[in-house]
C-alpha cells in the first residue's frame, strides 16, 4: 500500500486549460465551422470531462476491476450505476439507513458515504459476492428461514451487516445484536426475525 | 456535487501544504460527514486531500497516557483493549455515536471535526450564519428543540454533535496538530469554539492545520464512569442531551470528578464548577442533584428547547448514579 | 388433513426469498436499458407564489446535460390541458399536481424543473445550477390556522351517505349531558412513510405512442390508467412493471409529480430516463399521514356502559387536492353506545397532498378513541379490558347487521394472558423495574375486510409447472407466496411446481395493493382459476379418454408429466398431448365478491395490542419492553409471513407512538425533518420481542378461503396501547404524539 504513488494533481488543471483554449477559439470565430459548432453544442465541455476522471483499481467480489471514475462518484453509485451490481441498495444516500452496507477489506461500511477513488486497491464484497456459487451463505439461508425481511430492499445491507456483526464478535446476546444492528433500518419492521436469523448463525457455529 | 480535484499524498507535509495553500481545499479521512455535506451542497470544496494513506492510525500507550492517532477508526478505538481498560468512558462515548458501519469509517480526528446537525445548516434554502455568514440564524426564532442552552450567540444556537468529544473534554485530552507553521498542542477544551460573531468557524484550527493525534492522560477514572445519551430512539440518533461522568471514589466519597454535557452547546460542555462542587462529598443522589443544579447555572432556553433545562440536569443525575454504581 | 388443505395455514418460505437475499431481486431503478439517462428534480424554495423566471443556462451548458425542462419549455402533456374556458387559468381543485404546467407554486419543494444528463453525477450537479426567481405570496402551513378554516369535504357535501359525511346515532353530542364524562383533544403530527426504497421510476417511450414504466407503485393498473390518461393514450399502450417494490406503506397508492416529470423528460430527450428521489423529496412530494386534530367526547354510566361518544377529526390536505380518510369510522361500530356522532373536516394548507399511510385514518382515529377508552376506564376506576368487555358488541351497531365473524373477545383473552395483564395495577406509577417505571396498556384495532373483483390467469406448461399471472404488486406482505400456497392447494401440487408472476400491468387484472384486501380479493381468483383449469384439462382429456370424461374435477391429479385420476392410476393424459390443443390449459377467471353476503353481514378484521413499557422517570425515555398483538383476521394463509407482517405493524406503531413527526418551520413552509437523521423511524434497538397470536378462524362470508386481511390491523391500535401504557407507568397522559422525552421529563 505504501508503494502506491501519490495520485497526480493535474486533472483539474488540464481540464481548465482545455476549456480556456476552446473558448478562445470560439471567441475568435475564425476557426473552422465544426469547432464553433462543437463549442455551441457544449462538446468542448464534454471533451473536457474526459480529464475529470481518475484511474481506479478495485477488487469486487474476487474480480479485479481497472476503472476510470470521477472523484465525486461514490462507491455506491459506482456499484449500482456503472457496474450494475444493484444488490447494494440506496436507501438514503446519507449514511442514515444502512441499505448500502458492503464490506471493504472485510469491514462493514456505508458505501454511500465514501468516494470510490478512496478505495484504491481495496477488496470490496457486496451481497452478490456472499454466496458460494448457488450455495447460499449461512446468513442468507437463515434470513430466508426466519423470514428476516418483507419488501427485501434493506435485506442485502442487513445481511452484509449481520455477517460482519457475527465476525466482529458483536452478536453475543440479543441486546448486543439489536444495538450493533441498529445501523440498518428495516421499515417493514422485520427486526425480531432478523435477530433470530443472526442468533441461529451465531449459535450454529458455521463459518461466516 | 461539483467536480473537485482529488489528491492522495503519502507524506504528511505534502498534505498540509496542499490544504494550506488553497482556501478551497479540504482534508478528507472517513468522509462520513464531509461527503454527506457535499451531496447536499452545504460544502463544496474544489480540492480534496485524502489523508487515509498517512501513518496516523496507531493507538499507543506512552508517557503516562494514551496517544490515539487521528486516523484511528472510531470502532478500532472503542474496541481497543488499552482504551477499554484505561479510558472506558471514551469507549462508551464512541459506541453511543452513529452506527457500527459509520464507526468503521469515521476517524478520531474527523469525529472531532464533524459539523453541527442543525437542519438550517443542512438546507441551503434556509438561512444559516454558519453555512452562509450574514444570512441570519434560522433556528433562533425557528424550530429549535435540538439547540443550545449554553454558550450560544444571537448569530448561532447550533450544538456540536460528537459523543466522543464529550468524553475527551471531560478526560482533559490534548489535541496534537501539525500545520504549515509547525506542530502545536491544543487542550481539548480549546479545540472547539463558541459561535460568537463568527459561527462559520467551528474550531480554533488554522488553515492547513491537520490533527495528527489526541493524547488522553492516564487517570483514576477506570471504573466509575458512565456516558449516557438521551435521544429519541434507542440507538443511531443524535443526542437531545448526553452526559459524560468519571468519578474517583474513596469508599463513598468523591475524590475527583470529571463531567461534561453533549447536545447543549456549540462545543462539548465541560462542567468544572460542578466537578469542584462534588469533591469531598458523598456519592448520593442528593449530592448529585445539587451538582446538577450547579451545572445548570447560566443555562437559557429558546421556544422549543425549554425541556433541556430539566432534561440536562436529570441526565447528569442519571449518569452520576450510573457511574457511582459502575 | 385433506391433501388440498396442506399449504394454506402453513409456513412456506417466501417464494422470492432467494432473490431477495442474494441481491438479485430487481427494483424499479435497477433495470438496464440502452441509452439510459438520469433525471434530477429541482424543487421550489418558496411555499406559495409564482415563478417569475428560471435561469437554466448554466445547467444546460454543464457537461453531459441533455435537457433542462421547466414550465417554460415542457413538452405539451395532452392530459394537462385545462378543461376550463380560460386556458391560462390554473388547474382546478381536485386534481393531481400537473408538473411543469404553470407558474404556480403550491408547496415548498414543488418540482419546478427537471435536469436530464447522461450520468447521475452530472445530472445532480447541473440541478444545483438551476436558479429560479419567484413572486412569493403569503403561505399558510400552520395547522392551527387551518383548523379555523376547516371545511366539510366536497365528497360529503355531494353525498350525505359518503363515509366522510357527518354521522349521528341517537342524539348528537349527548356526552355533554352525561354525569361521568370526558372531553379530550388528541393530535398526531404529520408522519412520513419513508419506505427504504426511494421512489424510483424509469420512463421509456418505446415508440411515440408506446410507454413503458418501471415504476414504484402499489397498483400497476392504476398507474397505467393515470399516465395513459395524462398522455391521451389507449391503456394497452402503456406498460407498467413493478415486480419488486421496496416497501411503500401507502405512498405508492397515488401517482406523483416525479412520475409525470420522468415521462415528460423521456419524451423530451427521447431516451429512457431514470429518476430516483432523494430522501428529502420522499418527505416533500410523495404523500404522508396527515397532521390530524381530533376531539373525543364520551360519557358512561356508573356500571361502565358507554352512553355517548362524539368523535371529531380534522385532517390536513393540500390546497389543490382533497384527501380524505376514514379517521372516525371505527367509533361508529367499535363499541355499543346508544348515542354516537362523528364529524370529519379538512384543513387545506400550502403543502403537498397527503396519502394513506399504513392503517391509514383508522390508525389515526384509534389513537383518539382507544386513548379515550383508557381515560374513561380510569375515570370509572375500571380495568380498561373490563371496560371494553362491558361495551362489546355482538352485532354492528352502525347498521344492526351481524358480523360476518368476530373473535375479538378471544383476542382479548389470549393477549391478556400472554402479556401478563394481571400484573397491571389500576393506580399509575405502581410498578418498577429498578429505576424504571413499568406500565401496561392496550389498544384495539379494526379494519374492513374488503374484497374487490379480480381476475387471474393460469396455464400449464409441458413440464408440469403451473404459471399464474396477476397484475397485483407485492410490496412486502408476501402476496406471491400466499398465492402460490393457494394455487398449490387448489391443484394438489407442491409449491415448487407453481410459478406465480406478478407486478406487470399486462397480467390479469387485479386491484392496487392496499387496504388489506389482496388475499381477500386475488386469493379467490387464483383458487377459482386453478379449479377452472383443472376442469378444462379434464374435459380436454375426456375428449379421447372416457375415464376423464366421466370423472369429477376433484378426482384430477397432476402427476409429473401427465394428468391422472385419483384411484385410477391407469388413466393418463400427457401434458404434451393436452397442450398441443389450441391454447392448451390457459384459463382466465374473474372472481367477484358475493353481493348478497355483503348486504347481509358487516365484515371486519379485529386486533388488540398489549404493550408493556418502561419509562425512565428522570430522563423521560420510553422503551417498549414487550408487545403482544392478537388478530382475528380469518384464515391465516401463511403463519410465517403473516406473523412477520403483524410484527412489522407493531414496529410501525412504536414509531408512531414514540418518535415519528415531520416538523415544518411555518415561517418558510418548509420541513426541517427531511432525512432519516431528523425524522426518526424505529431501529433494531427500539424493537421489542413481539408476540403474535392469531385466532385463525375462517370467516364464512368474505370469501371461500375464509380470510379477512391483516396489513392494517397490525398497526391500528398499537400507538394508543403504548400511550396508555405510558400513562399507567407515569400517570402522565400524552395526547399529542409522539411521546418523546421532552413531554415526560
Amino acid at each position: 500500500m505504501n508503494t502506491e504513488p501519490d495520485l497526480p494533481a493535474n486533472h483539474d488543471e488540464a481540464r481548465r486549460n482545455f476549456l480556456k483554449q476552446s473558448s478562445l477559439l470560439t471567441a475568435l470565430a475564425l476557426v473552422p465551422g465544426p469547432v464553433v459548432e462543437a463549442a455551441a453544442q457544449n462538446l468542448d465541455e464534454r471533451v473536457a470531462s474526459a480529464f475529470e476522471k481518475v484511474p481506479l483499481k478495485l477488487e469486487i467480489n474476487g474480480k479485479k476491476f481497472k476503472l476510470d471514475v470521477e472523484p465525486r462518484t461514490t462507491l455506491l453509485d459506482l456499484l449500482r450505476e456503472q457496474l450494475h451490481l444493484t444488490g447494494t441498495k440506496k436507501g438514503c444516500d446519507y449514511g442514515q439507513c444502512g441499505a448500502c452496507t458492503v464490506h471493504v477489506d472485510g469491514q462493514r461500511v456505508n458505501s454511500c458515504l465514501s468516494f470510490a477513488v478512496m478505495h484504491e486497491g481495496k477488496k470490496i464484497t457486496t451481497i452478490e459476492g456472499l454466496a458460494d456459487g448457488d450455495k447460499l451463505h449461512p446468513m442468507q439461508a437463515a434470513f430466508v428461514k426466519h423470514d428476516g425481511f418483507q419488501c427485501g430492499y434493506c435485506t442485502p445491507g442487513q445481511i452484509m451487516s449481520a455477517v460482519a456483526c457475527v465476525r466482529e464478535g458483536h452478536a453475543g446476546s440479543e441486546a448486543e445484536i439489536r444495538e450493533y444492528m441498529s445501523g440498518n433500518i428495516c421499515r417493514c419492521g422485520a427486526y425480531t426475525n432478523i435477530v433470530a436469523a443472526i442468533q441461529e448463525v451465531k449459535n450454529g457455529g458455521q463459518k461466516v | 456535487m461539483n467536480q473537485f480535484q482529488y489528491i492522495r499524498p503519502s507524506k504528511q507535509q505534502a498534505a498540509i501544504e496542499a490544504v494550506a495553500r488553497d482556501a478551497n481545499a479540504k482534508f478528507i479521512a472517513g468522509g462520513t460527514n464531509l461527503v454527506d455535506l457535499m451531496k447536499r451542497g452545504v460544502m463544496a470544496p474544489q480540492k480534496l486531500v485524502d489523508i487515509n494513506r498517512l501513518p496516523l492510525a496507531k493507538i499507543e500507550h506512552e508517557n503516562g497516557g494514551l496517544r490515539i492517532g487521528a486516523l484511528a477508526l472510531n470502532s478500532a478505538v472503542a474496541d481497543d483493549r488499552q482504551v477499554r481498560e484505561r479510558q472506558p468512558l471514551l469507549a462508551q462515548a464512541i459506541n453511543a455515536g452513529a452506527s457500527a458501519q459509520l464507526r468503521n469509517m469515521a476517524t478520531t480526528g474527523g469525529n472531532m471535526l464533524q459539523r453541527t446537525r442543525c437542519p438550517y445548516f443542512y438546507d441551503t434554502a434556509l438561512p444559516c450564519n454558519k453555512r452562509e455568514p450574514g444570512t441570519g440564524c434560522g433556528a433562533l426564532e425557528g424550530i429549535n428543540r435540538m439547540h443550545a442552552i449554553f454558550g450560544f450567540s444571537d448569530k448561532c444556537i447550533a450544538v456540536h454533535p460528537s459523543d466522543m468529544s464529550v468524553a475527551l473534554v471531560a478526560l482533559d485530552a490534548t489535541v496534537l496538530v501539525s500545520g504549515p507553521k509547525g506542530d502545536r498542542r491544543i487542550p481539548f477544551a480549546d479545540l472547539h469554539r463558541l459561535p460568537g460573531d463568527t459561527p462559520e468557524k467551528d474550531t480554533t484550527l488554522e488553515p492547513g492545520e491537520l490533527i495528527t493525534a489526541v493524547d488522553v492522560p492516564d487517570g483514576p477514572f477506570t471504573k466509575h464512569v458512565s456516558y449516557y445519551k438521551v435521544r429519541e430512539r434507542a440507538s443511531y440518533a443524535f443526542a437531545l442531551v448526553s452526559a459524560a461522568v468519571a468519578l474517583d471514589l474513596d469508599g463513598n466519597t468523591i475524590k475527583a470528578a470529571r463531567l461534561a454535557f453533549g447536545g447543549v452547546a456549540h462545543k462539548p460542555w465541560r462542567l468544572q464548577t460542578a466537578e469542584q462542587f462534588l469533591v469531598g462529598k458523598p456519592a448520593t443522589e442528593e449530592t448529585f442533584r445539587q451538582a446538577a443544579a450547579v451545572a445548570m447555572q447560566g443555562a437559557k432556553a429558546f421556544k422549543h428547547n425549554e425541556y433541556k433545562l430539566k432534561l440536562a440536569p436529570n441526565t447528569l443525575i442519571q449518569t452520576l448514579k450510573n457511574a457511582a454504581a459502575a | 388433513m385433506k391433501p388440498q388443505d396442506k399449504h394454506i395455514g402453513g409456513t412456506l418460505n417466501r417464494v422470492d426469498g432467494h432473490l431477495k437475499v442474494t441481491g438479485a431481486a430487481t427494483y424499479s431503478a435497477e433495470y438496464e436499458l440502452p441509452g439510459m439517462s438520469y433525471a434530477v428534480l429541482v424543487g421550489s424554495t418558496i411555499a406559495k407564489g409564482r415563478i417569475k423566471s428560471i435561469d437554466a443556462r448554466a445547467a444546460e451548458r454543464a457537461p453531459g446535460v441533455l435537457a433542462v425542462i421547466t414550465h417554460f419549455n415542457s413538452p405539451k402533456v395532452p392530459g394537462f390541458t385545462p378543461t376550463g374556458k380560460d386556458p391560462s387559468q390554473p388547474q382546478t381543485v381536485g386534481g393531481r399536481l400537473k408538473v411543469f404546467h404553470d407558474d404556480l407554486v403550491r408547496f415548498n419543494d414543488q418540482p419546478i424543473a427537471v435536469v436530464v444528463a447522461d450520468t447521475l453525477e452530472r445530472a445532480r450537479f447541473a440541478a444545483r445550477l438551476v436558479k429560479a426567481e419567484y413572486a412569493a405570496e403569503k403561505h399558510e402551513t400552520d395547522m392551527s390556522a387551518g383548523l379555523k378554516q376547516a371545511f366539510v369535504p366536497t365528497q360529503a357535501k355531494k353525498n350525505p351517505k359518503s363515509p366522510v359525511a357527518d354521522y349521528v346515532r341517537g342524539t348528537a353530542d349527548a356526552y355533554k349531558t352525561g354525569t361521568r364524562r370526558l372531553e379530550a383533544e388528541y393530535i398526531i403530527p404529520t408522519e412520513v412513510h419513508h419506505p427504504m426504497e426511494l421512489q424510483s421510476i424509469i420512463a421509456h417511450w418505446e415508440a411515440p405512442d408506446r410507454l413503458t414504466l418501471y415504476d414504484k407503485t402499489q397498483g400497476t393498473l392504476a398507474t397505467r390508467r393515470d399516465f395513459a390518461k395524462e398522455w391521451n393514450l389507449p391503456e394497452e399502450n402503456v406498460k407498467v412493471i413493478a415486480t419488486f417494490v421496496g416497501g411503500a406503506f401507502g405512498n405508492a397508492l397515488h401517482s406523483w409529480p416525479h412520475e409525470s416529470a420522468a415521462i415528460i423528460a423521456a419524451k423530451k430527450v427521447n431516451r429512457p430516463v431514470k429518476l430516483v428521489l432523494t430522501r428529502e423529496q420522499m418527505t416533500t412530494m410523495v404523500g404522508y399521514r396527515p397532521h390530524t386534530w381530533q376531539k373525543i367526547g364520551m360519557s358512561a354510566s356508573a356500571d361502565g356502559k358507554i352512553t355517548a361518544i362524539t368523535h371529531e377529526a380534522t385532517g390536513q390536505t393540500s390546497s389543490y387536492e382533497e384527501f380524505t380518510e376514514s379517521t372516525v369510522q371505527q367509533t361508529r361500530m367499535m363499541y355499543e353506545s346508544p348515542n354516537v356522532n362523528t364529524r370529519y373536516r379538512l384543513a387545506a394548507l400550502d403543502v403537498s397532498t397527503p396519502i394513506w399511510m399504513r392503517g391509514p385514518g383508522e390508525a389515526t382515529g384509534a389513537f383518539a378513541l382507544e386513548s379515550a377508552m383508557d381515560e374513561m376506564a380510569y375515570l370509572l376506576n375500571l380495568d380498561p379490558l373490563e371496560f371494553r368487555l362491558r361495551n362489546y358488541t355482538d352485532k354492528d351497531p352502525e347498521n344492526g347487521k351481524p358480523w360476518s365473524s368476530k373473535f375479538l373477545k378471544e383476542c382479548y383473552q389470549m393477549g391478556a394472558e400472554r402479556i401478563g395483564w394481571n400484573k397491571r395495577q389500576l393506580k399509575p406509577g405502581s410498578l418498577r423495574d429498578g429505576e424504571w417505571l413499568v406500565g401496561y396498556g392496550m389498544g384495539v384495532g379494526t379494519f374492513g375486510a374488503h374484497r374487490g373483483s379480480s381476475k387471474a390467469n393460469v396455464r400449464l406448461l409441458p413440464n408440469g409447472t403451473v404459471v399464474l399471472q396477476s397484475a397485483v404488486t407485492d410490496i412486502g406482505p408476501g402476496t406471491g407466496t400466499a398465492m402460490t400456497q393457494i394455487a398449490a392447494d387448489a391443484l394438489g401440487l407442491p409449491p415448487d411446481k407453481i410459478r406465480f408472476e406478478w407486478g406487470n400491468s399486462q397480467f390479469a387484472q387485479a386491484p392496487t395493493q392496499g387496504g388489506s384486501a389482496i388475499v381477500n380479493t386475488v386469493g379467490p381468483a387464483v383458487q377459482e382459476a386453478c379449479m377452472a383449469m383443472k376442469e378444462k384439462l379434464r374435459t380436454m382429456a375426456g375428449a379421447s379418454n372416457a375415464a376423464f370424461a366421466s370423472a369429477r374435477k376433484e378426482e384430477v391429479v397432476f402427476a409429473d408429466t401427465y394428468l391422472t385420476l385419483n384411484g385410477n392410476p391407469g388413466a393418463r393424459a400427457s401434458y404434451a398431448d393436452l397442450l398441443k390443443q389450441t391454447d392448451g390449459g390457459f384459463v382466465t377467471v374473474e372472481s367477484k365478491p358475493n353481493g348478497e353476503n355483503n348486504q347481509k353481514y358487516s365484515m371486519y378484521s379485529f386486533s388488540v395490542h398489549f404493550a408493556e413499557v418502561r419509562v425512565n422517570p428522570l430522563t423521560g425515555e420510553v422503551r417498549v419492553s414487550k408487545l403482544v398483538s392478537c388478530a382475528d383476521a380469518g384464515t391465516i394463509v401463511n403463519q410465517k409471513t403473516a406473523g412477520n407482517q403483524m410484527k412489522g405493524g407493531a414496529v410501525g406503531g412504536i414509531g408512531m407512538a414514540l418518535m415519528e413527526a415531520a416538523v415544518m418551520d411555518d415561517r418558510f413552509g418548509r420541513y426541517v425533518t427531511k432525512d432519516l437523521a431528523d425524522y426518526h423511524v424505529p431501529v433494531q434497538a427500539d424493537a421489542p420481542a413481539v408476540d403474535v397470536l392469531f385466532v385463525n378462524q375462517p370467516d364464512p362470508h368474505v370469501n371461500a378461503l375464509g380470510t379477512k386481511g391483516i396489513g392494517e390491523i397490525a398497526i391500528i391500535g398499537v400507538a394508543p396501547a403504548i400511550a396508555n401504557a405510558v400513562f399507567n407507568a407515569t400517570g402522565k397522559r400524552i395526547r399529542e404524539l409522539p411521546i418523546t422525552p421532552d413531554k415526560l421529563v
